[in-house]
């Protein structure tokens, strides 16, 4: 870059004429605008269109409070609630589980001809269900 | 046209800005921590659901009848050598079984629906010991004798199909029972609602005034069962 400004600064000055005409034509025109680096070599080609704007840097998702240039830039910037939250997702995945387990009990009860304890079984999984609820209750809008 | 040079939308995003907003960041096809918590729940309730419908009994057993009848014997075959099997059908026409003689003589029923994804279950001679019942889509195997699940996927043992043998050799079915169910439990169980009489002639416990006489399936049945 400084060598393109160095070398279109040092061209202009031959131009002027001895005679000053007004103002307008004072001031060189402006060399021809080509984005880049003067030095070809510089020039790779970018395939990103916006090559500026990292992926990791919340582009595109307006709820990104604090993010940008700088240590822990794309990074989780609220650590603790974004914890909770895993944590919530981590018991409700645990309690579906014991869930899949329940429901083999349940249908080998029922083909056993066990009713009683099939349905003690349903009740244990919508007892689950509730619980699964509750934790999506905590805060349905937490991202 | 280069990359850049779009063409103007046909309908400029002047709607709603909170639709824009959604646009933008589904866009990015985030699937966040909440919608997966969303997604566990919607499968936990389909499981809690699921639940109530088995133990309210949307699957079907074998031999359940539709009309909470005991189900009537039936004759399925004139004779029975040892070490042959007989495929049928009790007590309805889908009730898919197979009666087996084992080489010693003893006479078994066993519903033919494999309790893990209900596959037919074959009768093979030639394997194990004596025999035994296998279900050739997961490698299930069944005990011959107990119905008990020796190998494989399977989670029950297999129903059984109650079976008789008359003093002309002729091979009858006369009841049927859930998996892992004893024969006079089964057979009690379906008799002491329809038949009482009958039930307590076998010595069912819970009809008062049962015979002393074990379980024998009444006196016109002097065949081996299982
Ligand atoms: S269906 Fe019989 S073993 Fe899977």
């Amino acid at each position: 870059m400084t060598d393109a400004r160095q070398s279109r600064n040092q061209e202009p000055p031959e131009r002027p004429a001895a005679s000053r005409p007004p103002a307008v034509s004072e001031y060189p025109e402006p060399p021809e605008y080509h984005p880049g680096s003067a030095r070809p070599e510089l020039n790779r080609p970018v395939h990103e269109r916006y090559p500026q704007i990292r992926a990791t840097s919340g582009y595109g998702d307006p709820r990104i409070r604090h993010t940008g240039p700088g240590p822990g830039a794309g990074t989780d910037q609220e650590p603790e609630r974004s914890s909770k939250l895993t944590a919530r997702l981590v018991l409700a995945m645990t309690v579906v589980v014991g869930q899949l387990w329940g429901l083999t009990v349940v249908i080998d009860a029922w083909m056993e001809g066990r009713t009683g304890t099939a349905w003690w079984g349903a009740g244990f999984l919508c007892l689950s269900f509730l619980v699964v609820l509750g934790l999506w209750l905590i805060d349905p809008k937490d991202r | 046209m280069s990359v850049t040079d779009q063409p103007p939308s046909p309908q400029p995003p002047a709607g709603d800005p909170r639709e824009a907003l959604h646009d933008r960041i589904a866009a990015d096809s985030l699937t966040t921590r909440r919608d997966y918590l969303r997604i566990v729940a919607t499968v936990s309730g389909g499981l809690a659901v699921g639940g109530l419908g088995v133990a309210g009994g949307i699957l079907p057993r074998h031999g359940d009848p539709d009309d909470a009848k005991a189900p009537s014997p039936k004759r399925i075959a004139d004779q029975l050598l040892p070490g042959e099997s007989l495929a049928f059908h009790y007590p309805d026409e889908e009730d898919r079984a197979v009666a087996v003689r084992l080489d010693d003589g003893t006479l078994v029923g066993y519903s033919a629906i494999c309790t893990h994804l209900a596959c037919a279950v074959l009768w093979r001679k030639d394997r194990g010991t004596q025999g035994e019942l296998y279900c050739p889509c997961h490698e299930g195997i069944f005990d011959a004798r107990t119905g008990e699940v020796t190998a494989g996927p399977p989670p029950r043992a297999l129903p059984k199909v109650v079976l008789t043998e008359q003093v002309d050799g002729s091979i009858w079915a006369v009841g049927t029972t859930r998996s892992g169910e004893s024969i006079e439990h089964g057979l009690c169980r379906q008799l002491s609602e329809d038949r009482p009489d009958l039930a307590s002639r076998i010595g069912c416990p819970a009809v008062k005034g049962g015979g002393a006489e074990a379980p024998s399936l009444g006196p016109e049945t002097p065949g081996s069962r299982s």
